[in-house]
């Protein structure tokens, strides 16, 4: 992880909350993360961890109901949250977009696919002309493996893995340089999901731009991602090199408790282990780490108080057990 | 095409041959038939969990909704037990679904919102097994226990709305157990669920496999949980079988180029595909479609792979491994 870098995305201490009839409901606590250029960062975590209200955050698209509590999203060194409603529908887009999880929800069932491409230019290039417009949306179309003859065709009548395609082509039309992708491939199959994730990394490759990636698939983020953060109950608990996602190095107790309950693919023997309990109610949260119920380790000192994140091997992990490191 | 034989060690419970589903359906251009399911022959074994894995539009919940009667067969035969199950009606056919229970995918559509816990293993426990007063009382608590929905006093009076969907799915399964089967159809039981709760519902699943003999038929497209629960692994494709094998067998030495494929393309495995064709439309349905279903994809494909449908060959005779079956023209 390089630090002389400038970081494309960088969130200082972001708290978002939600106004409900139990009052307000924290969904993001504390959060920081640093995205840096040429970076595919996972983002991972449970219904519930907060990890789309986080993303929505950065985009500056939280619901009526939900608001930013504290902290900074920062992008390109502009704080997203200080810019005016005019500059911010020229920033979203140009310098950071979004691909959701549901493709079919994302397009716009009435309109044609050259249509829904053609329109984020016209919104941010006024002038450029018709022809020009054009050839964007074709070179967009062969850029992510689609045959330009479909720019005529309506959404339903693409299979699930084109739709997506699209929607990832509109994300990177203007050549931003950060794409939060929520869930992109969790409605595909498996063959299509790969093939998706392997386009993901070639435009990312050859664009340059930065990927946060959000996903509660542990073993698709770990492939994928160089970065990973570990959500639970609206804090990151943990941020790992990607590579280091096995037992055999010091984890938190959630990350632990989650690389063991999934079955290994290709191991002589198999053994998993569930997580005790449920996922937490952000209504009425756990004191102290919000993971104790359900954590094997946990002591007295977990039931009231909230760990401070320490630096281990590398990673950062919020939690007693390791309270002995350096604290960051 | 031969019936195939249950994993070695295990007296056929459910023998499947030849089952064509075939459904009316309203296309672009007028009604045409397709055939999800076409010509599928397999058995399982007493305490046997075979695995049923493939993509969407492979049939595999057809063949679960079928083999527990939701779907009705257009053709083929279903035998429980010996028996001929495939057009038994009325108590016959109560009587059979005694012994084949199902699990859906949804545990927040498949339980009634209005309905206890507790009234959810109720009336099954009092229809089918004619239980009353303390005796019902007491069953209903221990099948709670078995399934871990504890504290019991607690969690009877709940609604399906104050469970997580972990717990839901424990009680889906626990209504399943009330008849006493000996056959759960279980539909992508833990796909809905949380990667922290899948693995409790899965050792849940094996826990009664274990301790009261239970067989199951698990769907899934997840090869790694396929691998892990299912004894036996079979490869559905456009409604037609590509490959069954035991379970390691088939994830350490793939046979068919779909089987490889599909592996390359689970995220953990360590074999590489280049997916060069990016164009993956859903495999043809249609009635008098010719040839492997996979064919208009696969790697390997020739003329005949277009014109015929390769038959189900073994492919080992190695006891080591048992039985290895794959419909491939060009496999060894």
């Amino acid at each position: 992880m390089s630090t002389n870098r400038q970081p494309v995305l960088e969130l200082r201490n972001v708290s978002v909350g939600y106004e409900s009839t139990h009052g307000v409901v924290q969904a993001v606590r504390n959060v920081s993360l640093n995205v840096y250029p040429n970076e595919i960062v996972g983002l991972i975590g449970e219904s519930g961890s907060g990890k789309s209200t986080l993303a929505n955050a950065v985009m500056r698209l939280l619901r009526d109901n939900a608001f930013l509590m504290g902290g900074e999203v920062i992008v390109q060194g502009q704080n997203v949250y200080d810019l005016s409603h005019k500059e911010l529908k020229q920033f979203r887009w140009k310098r950071m977009s979004m691909v959701f999880q549901s493709a079919m929800n994302a397009l716009n069932p009435v309109l044609t696919v050259e249509e829904q491409i053609v329109d984020v230019f016209r919104a941010h290039h006024p002038r450029m002309s018709k022809q020009e417009v054009h050839n964007k949306a074709v070179s967009l179309m062969e850029l992510v493996s689609i045959h330009p003859k479909h720019l005529r065709s309506y959404p339903h009548e693409l299979s699930g893995g084109m739709r997506q395609r699209v929607v990832i082509a509109i994300a990177i039309a203007l050549e931003p340089d950060l794409v939060i992708m929520d869930e992109p491939t969790t409605a595909l199959d498996v063959v299509v999901q790969k093939s998706i994730l392997d386009k993901i990394q070639e435009l990312q490759k050859a664009k340059g731009f930065a990927v946060l990636f959000i996903s509660h698939d542990f073993s698709l983020v770990a492939e994928l991602a160089e970065k990973v953060a570990i959500m639970y109950a609206g804090r990151v608990v943990e941020v790992t090199d990607g590579r280091d996602l096995q037992m055999d190095t010091r984890h938190h107790p959630y990350t632990e408790g989650l690389l063991r309950a999934i079955p290994e693919l290709t191991a002589e023997t198999v053994t998993i282990e569930g997580i005790p309990g449920n996922p937490p109610d952000l209504v009425h949260l756990p004191a102290g780490c919000a993971f104790h119920p359900r954590c094997k380790y946990a002591t007295e000192l977990c039931q009231t108080v909230p760990p401070n994140e320490v630096d281990v091997e590398g990673r950062t992990i919020a939690c007693h057990l390791y309270a002995d490191e350096v604290v960051k | 095409m031969a019936c195939t034989e249950p994993q070695a060690g295990h007296a056929p419970l459910m023998e499947v041959s030849d089952l064509v589903v075939r459904f009316r359906v309203r296309g672009g251009a007028g009604k045409r038939t397709i055939v999800p399911v076409d010509h599928v022959s397999f058995a399982i074994g007493s305490s046997e969990v075979l695995a049923l894995v493939g993509e969407s539009g492979s049939g595999k919940s057809t063949i679960g909704r079928t083999l527990v009667r939701i779907n009705q067969p257009s053709g083929g035969v279903i035998r429980f037990e010996g028996r001929e199950v495939t057009a038994i009606r009325g108590s016959a056919l109560e009587a059979y679904r005694k012994n084949v229970q199902m699990v859906f995918q949804d545990p927040f559509g498949s339980l009634n919102p209005v309905k206890t816990v507790e009234k959810h293993l109720i009336f099954p426990l009092r229809k089918h097994r004619g239980y009353r007063g303390r005796v019902l009382d007491q069953k209903v608590g221990e099948l709670l226990e078995q399934v871990g929905l504890t504290p019991v006093p607690e969690m009877r009076a709940k609604f399906p709305h104050e469970l997580s969907g972990g717990q839901r799915q424990r009680l889906a399964i626990a209504r399943a157990l009330a008849v006493n089967p000996k056959l759960v159809v279980a539909d992508e039981p833990i796909s809905m669920l949380d990667v922290s709760i899948r693995a409790g519902i899965l050792e849940l699943m094996n826990q009664l496999k274990r301790e009261v003999g239970l067989s199951y038929l698990y769907i899934t497209h997840d090869l790694a949980s396929a691998r892990y629960f299912g004894d036996r692994i079979m490869v559905l494709y456009g409604g037609k079988v590509m490959e069954l094998a035991e379970s390691k067998e088939l994830i350490r030495n793939p046979l068919h180029p779909y089987t490889r494929l599909l592996l390359a393309a689970t995220p953990g495995s360590r074999s590489r595909v280049n997916l060069t064709n990016p164009f993956n439309e859903a495999p043809n349905l249609d009635a008098g479609r010719r040839g492997c279903p996979f064919a208009f994809r696969c790697p390997l494909a020739t003329d005949v792979c277009r014109e015929e449908m390769p038959p189900l060959k073994h492919q080992t005779s190695d006891a080591a491994v048992g039985e290895h079956l794959v419909a491939c023209h060009h496999s060894p």
